[in-house]
């Protein structure tokens, strides 16, 4: 049976080869996850924990106190080679040509093997008045470092000293080397500075020694207490963990996309190996004809797929580590997260092995149940090519049902109760319904689409919608995969864009005026009007303020608005209260001083003037108490402005009219002080399309593998119809035709996943922003149109151009091939 | 009673004026070199207008290698066929695939029908690929001469053999095509469907002047035919003239069959 089955797969090995290419994509997606976390904490392990990778055993001084005693007891312990008291000063350096700056000087080790300092010039420094620094400073190797060394208590200067470069180091992505100098001098010169007295011990043993044996013999020598003693990898660990929570989280997340990107693959496996065993169908009956039983026909096609499987598996880890190494390559050490090189753990190749074959050998069991129902006398037939009801069709229809109903009852208690985790738990179990419902729902809704094209596409196209309604189990499969990914993006880019409406309103909220200016003297009359002139500014406002005497007999700094002016520079009232005439908007600090709360009467006095205000206890944006422009006046007839409100007019030119703005007021009063937060809108805009396009990619892996099924399920169908596409060559259908035929079939499989996944992704985008923000004052939901069109749009064309391959081959079909023995 | 009509090299034979199709050294070799077949080796032949010919001969004697190469399905190794005055071996593929929907009918043994399709639709495939409308009384006229109007709405797989080989001619004779070519028509059918599929053929002859061609290997059903042109090891062999099943059966004798 097995060479049965090898033979098989040689002469299947092309359509196999496409078929797999689905599984060798989302291994590779999986194994470059894995691959590029493993690099990351090994990059970081190098880098932040490099000194402590070569070491035995670290004693840290739990406080931070002094072990310089400890050095001796350490030394004492047998096993012990070398001790390393690390010490380190801080001192001010100048390099040739630039201003003094921070540096940090550590003491280089005495014995070679605790030198850790990887030297990529020169060499480290071996005597008093040398110094090896980081690559980071720029310095070059024979510079000389002015060095002075201040009293941390009095600030003054104790000694000043000369030392020269010897050597230059590689700090590699140690997160610290970008944010100070660092430096290594012999320990004589770095007590010399002020390094005097170590908190950490550095201890290596002889060759071959158990580090862990070595620390516990090293922790009794320490009679006195406070002092942790870990092994150096312990070390380099807790270093490393120190720097790095996210790490992990992000990983998580990129396995979730790994995840749906395997789910997708499994599909369009599954769907092309049922399309293999059924033309094999022949094959398989004439094997149960002479003798097979039906265990080892299931048994081949298990094999077959195992076999398929742990190749493309195989592929697929190749592929995800150079992946991971491009990426690497691209990323460097100079980045957030610094990536050196990669690191190939064991378990990421076991993962993608596993996964990969796995998800082909689950893919094939339903093919494969399909194979051992063929009956001997199949071989004898015609092909018969009406579609297989399923028995466990309508077990999946009710579960699919149950999930559906289940999974949206959840989400609408998660929207109702402001709950992501219910809202989560019933958009995946409902997403699930919908995956099975799909074998249903999606034949109907092609044949009505199929229906629609007819209309407009011709003869091809009535014939197109025919054979895409022909195998209602197979396209449903083939759109599904592709609807798992199209509704994954959607609900993400529509879940982005509410999140952007629903920050940005909070943002207005916040920060109701595009840009505001203020002074510490006064702002000429004529500035607003110059202002309102530049290009990109809409309007403006200029609100008054004046001195006037509080209720307490203390001075008070008020400001005046003219309610309806300003409502139109504004870009929300929702957080701010406007006086009106006769009002007195008092922040929360100014109505605690006076003891006064809304409705009561507030009266401030300037001069001889007073008047008796309405208090309003509200937010007004400024910090000071706000009073109507005419109540202002009215005690202090020659106010001038003290605060303008600027709108900018929407869109790309914001940056340059803050600019300009900024320009002409520092120019008219130089203290004037400009906050544009229009910037503020835009960078939170920057951070969303960012992050908008990261998962947009990755899920672009999902799409991709599905229409790879598109194209498969095509290219099989083309095989499957040989004889009838060369009865409609000998008819007349001319090659365009026989094209344009498999374009339309494509275009109404992959246009239906579209629109239903875009239908069904805005839905959980919308849902999912609601509650996740519900608990925001103001939640818009947005749909992005154009980005939605836009997702309808490319997945169909690009369901089109996988159409071409399968087309292509399909128009060699020569009309005899109707006609030739069957 | 076999009357064998050889042609006379260069010279025509009077019938061609009035040739429908019309083929003049016709060669067809499949592969190359030592396993090279030869399945016409130089085949000069005319069928005229009008007239119902039927194509004999043993089995492998390249009786479906001639139709092919007639019909513009494949391509002759040498030679000339011409289709009226059009010749069909300069014609590039487009031109070739056009001119099979507009000019010529086929019925084939098996597989006739595209299962997507229902009978009134796969009638009218090659005249809505070609962008024509069919005259709508000849097509009452045709599927009534051929007994199809209860049936136009059904699929292929709910249609006998004998109403799918129906369906099959009346889409053949639809676009009243120069020339019907049909591959074994009876091959899959039951002695009386066949007489029923082979009665249609030749009224439709007789009715309407249309010319049809058939290869087939069954003396009863050649005998439905005006003349029999015998094929053996991709040569002519001889005609009959207003054959018989016994005629064409000693014919056939005669080629040592
Ligand atoms: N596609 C092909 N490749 C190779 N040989 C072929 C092919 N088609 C037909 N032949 C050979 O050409 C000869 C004539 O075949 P055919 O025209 O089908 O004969 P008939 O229809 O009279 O039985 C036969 O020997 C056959 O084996
Ligand atoms: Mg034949």
């Amino acid at each position: 049976m097995l060479s049965t089955t090898l033979a098989n797969l040689r002469a299947h090995l092309p359509r196999l080869v496409a078929a797999t290419l689905a599984v060798v994509i989302a291994v590779a997606f999986v194994v470059a996850t894995l691959v590029l976390n493993e690099t990351s904490r090994a990059t970081l392990l190098r880098a932040a924990g490099a000194e402590y990778v070569g070491t035995d055993v670290v004693v840290t001084a739990a406080d931070g106190s002094s072990l310089a005693g400890a050095v001796g007891a350490v030394a004492a312990v047998p096993g012990v080679r070398a001790v390393d008291p690390t010490t380190a000063a801080e001192v001010q350096a100048r390099f040739p040509g630039r201003s003094e700056a921070y540096l940090q000087a550590q003491a280089v080790a005495a014995d070679p093997a605790l030198r850790w300092q990887r030297v990529t010039d020169g060499a480290l420094p071996d005597s008093p008045g040398e110094i090896a620094v980081a690559t980071t400073t720029e310095a070059a190797v024979g510079d000389v470092v002015a060095v002075t060394v201040y009293d941390p208590a009095t600030g003054e200067a104790t000694s000043t000293g000369e030392a020269t470069v010897t050597g230059l180091v590689d700090l590699g992505g140690d997160p610290s080397a970008g944010l100070f100098a660092r430096g290594f001098a012999v320990a004589d010169q770095v007590a010399a500075w002020g390094g005097t007295e170590p908190t950490e011990l550095r201890v290596a043993g002889w060759n071959r020694t158990d580090p862990e044996a070595l620390a516990a013999a090293v922790a009794p020598a320490l009679g006195f207490a406070e002092v942790e003693v870990r092994t150096g990898e312990q070390a380099a660990e807790d270093a490393v963990a120190g720097i790095t929570g996210n790490r992990l989280a992000l990983a998580a997340v990129l396995l979730v996309f790994a995840t749906v990107a395997v789910l997708v693959a499994g599909l369009v496996i599954a769907n092309t190996l049922a399309v293999l065993v059924a033309q094999r169908t022949r094959d398989l009956a004439l094997l149960r004809c002479v003798g097979a039983t039906s265990r080892q026909v299931r048994r081949s096609v298990l094999t077959e797929a195992a076999v398929t499987g742990l190749v493309a598996s195989a592929v697929g880890v190749g592929a995800g580590v150079g992946l991971a190494a491009l990426v690497s390559a691209l990323v460097g050490t100079d980045s957030p997260l610094p990536l050196e090189g990669v690191a190939v753990p064991l378990y990421a190749v076991g993962a993608g092995l596993a996964v990969g074959t796995l998800t082909t050998l689950l893919a094939a069991l339903g093919p494969s149940r399909g194979a051992t129902r063929v009956a001997p006398l199949a071989a004898l037939r015609p092909v018969d090519a009406a579609p297989l009801r399923s028995r466990g069709g309508l077990l999946r229809f009710g579960a699919g049902l149950l999930l559906v109903l289940g999974g949206a009852a959840l989400m609408a208690l998660g929207v109702l109760t402001v709950n992501v985790y219910a809202s989560l738990a019933g958009g995946t179990a409902s997403f699930l319904g919908v995956v099975l419902l799909a074998q249903r729902a999606v034949p109907p809704v092609v044949a009505a689409a199929g229906r629609a094209l007819g209309r407009v596409g011709g003869v091809p196209g009535r014939m197109a919608a025919g054979n895409a309604s022909r195998n209602p189990r197979r396209t449903a499969a083939t759109a599904t995969a592709l609807l798992i990914g199209v509704t994954l993006t959607t609900a993400m880019v529509v879940g982005a864009a509410s999140t952007r409406a629903t920050a940005q309103a909070g943002l207005d909220a916040a920060y109701p005026a595009d840009v505001e200016i203020g002074a510490y003297g006064e702002l000429p009359a004529s500035l607003l009007p110059r202002l309102e002139d530049v290009d990109g500014v809409a309007g403006g406002t200029a609100l008054l303020g004046v001195d006037v005497t509080a209720p307490d007999g203390q001075p008070l700094w008020v400001q005046g608005v003219d309610a309806a002016a300003a409502t139109p520079v504004l870009r929300s009232t929702a957080d701010l209260t406007l006086p009106a005439f006769g009002e007195a908007v008092l922040p929360q600090w100014a109505a605690d001083s006076y003891g006064l709360r809304t409705g009561q009467t507030l009266t401030l006095q300037a001069g001889e003037r007073s008047r008796a205000l309405t208090v309003v206890v509200g937010d007004t944006g400024l910090g000071t108490p706000l009073l109507s422009t005419a109540d202002l006046r009215a005690l202090v007839p020659d106010a001038t402005a003290a605060t303008l409100w600027l709108r900018l007019d929407d869109g790309a030119g914001q940056r340059d009219a803050i600019e300009e703005v900024t320009e002409l007021t520092g120019a008219a009063v130089p203290d004037a002080y400009v906050t544009g937060l229009a910037s503020e809108r835009a960078a939170i805009d920057s951070v969303l399309d960012a992050l908008l396009l990261v998962v947009t990619g990755l899920l672009g892996v999902a799409v991709l593998i599905a229409l790879i099924g598109v194209g498969n399920t095509l290219a099989l169908s083309v095989v499957e119809r040989r004889q009838e596409n060369g009865l409609l060559r000998a008819m007349g259908l001319t090659r365009g035709q026989l094209r344009a035929l498999l374009a339309w079939e494509a275009v109404l499989v992959a246009g239906v996943a579209a629109v239903l996944g875009v239908l069904l992704g805005g839905a959980y985008g919308l849902i999912g922003t609601a509650s996740v923000l519900g608990g925001q004052d103001t939640v818009l939901l947005d749909v992005p149109w154009l980005q939605v069109g836009g997702i309808v749009v490319v997945a169909t064309v690009a369901g089109l151009l996988a159409s071409v391959l399968p087309a292509r081959r399909a128009a060699r079909t020569a009309p005899v091939a109707a006609i030739a023995a069957v | 009673m076999s009357v064998p009509v050889m042609t006379v090299p260069g010279e025509p034979p009077a019938s061609v004026s009035s040739a429908a199709v019309r083929a003049t050294g016709l060669t067809k070799v499949y592969g190359s070199g030592e396993t090279a077949v030869h399945a016409l080796a130089g085949v000069d032949v005319a069928f005229a207008r009008g007239e119902f010919t039927a194509i004999m001969g043993p089995s492998g004697s390249g009786k479906s290698t001639l139709m092919h190469c007639l019909a513009g399905l494949d391509a002759a190794t040498s030679g000339q066929v011409f289709l009226g005055g059009t010749e069909l071996t300069r014609l590039r593929d487009d031109e070739l695939t056009r001119l099979r929907r507009d000019r010529i009918g086929f019925v084939f043994q098996a597989f006739n029908l595209l299962p997507v399709l229902d009978a009134r639709e796969n009638v009218v495939l090659p005249m809505q690929l070609a962008g024509r409308r069919p005259d709508p009384a000849w097509f009452d006229a045709v599927v009534a001469r051929l007994g199809l109007r209860e049936r136009l709405r059904h699929r292929p797989s709910e249609l006998s053999g004998g109403q799918q080989q129906r369906v099959a001619i009346a889409r053949a004779l639809l676009p009243r095509p120069d020339v019907v070519f049909a591959d074994e028509p009876t091959g899959n059918l039951d002695s009386r469907s066949g007489a029923e599929v082979l009665d249609l053929l030749r009224s439709s002859v007789r009715e309407t002047g249309q010319t049809v061609v058939m290869v087939t290997h069954d003396p009863t059903a050649a005998s439905y035919a005006d003349r029999v042109v015998l094929l053996a090891d991709g040569r002519p062999a001889g005609e009959v003239d207003r054959p018989t099943a016994a005629s064409v059966l000693e014919a056939l004798r005669g080629l040592g069959g």
